[in-house]
């Protein structure tokens, strides 16, 4: 069944979305009908952290989510996260320490540790960081270039 | 999956006549649950009903009791100091369940309701002596969570039950422990949860991660002395655990390794409890 309209504010756009039946999810809202294909589908059951996006600044699995359950919210996409202070600092250190081999799970880290700076700062305890970014995997294991990013996202002021 | 409608209502008297009206309604919390069964066709509902307008996501104390509204994110509930110094077992136990990502939306609530056989919250909740409140049809009641949950994705709620809050009645050192494959998203092999309550001046041990559903072993606990026991105790504790317990065989361990599991977590749980100061 189809509801009225959604009224979002995606990479702060106000964008009103129509025809979303009440079974979808935001992840396909955004890349089906808003056509911002840098938010991946991966498992699609919450496990992998590929189509991670911020909803009101906090890290969603938007494979998880129903798109009417989020109507109002402002949605933060890979596609706009360079003008977040944080965001843009997450972005430049990923290019910075090269963390990406074939790219299908970097805008979920993008946005993971993002959110994770929006959220905590730029103190989380070292021994916190691995757990705090767990949700995110990385299929080409290149894992040692991704904690560099992040080592070097933490300490550059935003 | 077949299509289903959504509804959100405003009030709590309305979603539980809307879950009363239509055969065939499931609720929906944070979904991080039930999203998966929906495409794994494992549930088929008509109709849908979101609780997030909802006055649930509420975190209120009164003196070192707890009560945590139903809907409140778990990312909520560990991001409070309070949360992490008193209930420290609790807090280890909601930053193991999934990621960061799902944590800010799945909820309490939703992971007692859905009573998932692995479910790392009820052993812990079993260890605190949790009340689970329940509103309904025939009005508000308190069953402690032990009842509660009745086996695997089984609780006592009705179909037009929800859960409105879960309340744990004092603060108590306690620790939670778990053995996977992986750690970041796979379900516990095991899993323990320990708590000294100060004012009974007992234990209580709950085991998880083992099919059908997580138990309370009070054997276990009745071999721990004092609020510091010894290791002479936590070694008889953790033999009668390992006795006491209904292990099982599956593709996750073993029931013998689960069982050296077992005593292991056991031991090293109680230790940390001791180590925790008294809120």
């Amino acid at each position: 069944m189809t509801g009225g309209p959604l009224s979002w504010t995606v990479n702060g756009r106000a964008r009103a979305v129509t025809g979303v039946p009440d079974d979808e999810r935001l992840l396909d809202s955004l890349r089906w009908r808003l056509g911002l294909k840098g938010t991946k589908e991966g498992c699609r059951s919450g496990e992998c952290g590929a189509c991670t996006v911020l909803v009101d600044g906090e890290t969603t699995l938007s494979c998880l989510t129903l798109a009417r359950e989020v109507d109002g919210a402002s949605i933060t996409t890979i596609e706009g996260v360079g003008s977040d202070p944080d965001g843009a600092a997450v972005r430049r250190a990923f290019e910075a320490a090269a963390a990406v081999q074939c790219g299908y799970c970097t805008p979920g880290f993008v946005m993971s540790l993002t959110g994770l700076l929006r959220e905590r700062g730029r103190s989380v305890p070292p021994e916190e960081i691995a757990e705090e970014l767990g949700g995110n995997l990385c299929r080409c294991t290149g894992y040692v270039a991704i904690v560099r990013a992040v080592a070097r996202a933490l300490s550059e002021p935003p | 999956m077949a299509p289903f409608e959504l509804v959100a209502p405003e009030s709590v008297d309305a979603a539980v006549a809307t879950l009363r009206a239509a055969g065939g309604a499931l609720p929906l919390a944070g979904g991080t649950d039930l999203l998966p069964d929906l495409d794994a066709g494992r549930v088929d509902p008509r109709r849908v009903v979101s609780l997030r307008r909802l006055p649930w996501r509420t975190l209120d104390w009164t003196g070192d009791s707890l009560v945590v509204g139903a809907t409140l994110p778990l990312r909520r509930l560990e991001a409070d100091p309070d949360v992490r110094r008193r209930f420290p077992g609790l807090y280890a136990a909601v930053r193991a369940v999934g990621s960061v990502a799902l944590r800010h939306r799945a909820t309490l609530g939703g992971n007692l309701a859905r009573a998932a056989p692995a479910s790392d919250l009820i052993p812990v909740l079993l260890a605190l002596d949790a009340e689970v409140e329940v509103v309904g049809p025939a009005g508000a009641r308190t069953v402690p969570v032990d009842a509660f949950v009745l086996g695997s994705r089984r609780t006592d709620l009705g179909p037009a039950d929800l859960i409105r809050s879960v309340r744990l009645p004092e603060s108590r050192p306690s620790a939670y422990l778990w053995q996977r494959v992986r750690p970041s998203n796979d379900i516990s092999q095991v899993a323990v949860a320990v708590a000294y309550s100060p004012s009974r001046r007992d234990w209580r041990v709950a085991m998880g991660g083992v099919p059908p559903r997580a138990t309370l072993l009070s054997g276990a606990a009745d071999a721990l002395e004092g609020p510091r026991p010894d290791d002479g105790s936590i070694r008889r504790s953790a033999e009668r655990a390992a006795r006491e317990a209904a292990l099982v065989a599956d593709k996750r361990a073993s029931e013998e390794y689960r069982r050296r599991l077992l005593g292991t977590l056991l031991a090293r749980a109680t230790r940390a409890t001791v180590a925790v100061e008294a809120p």
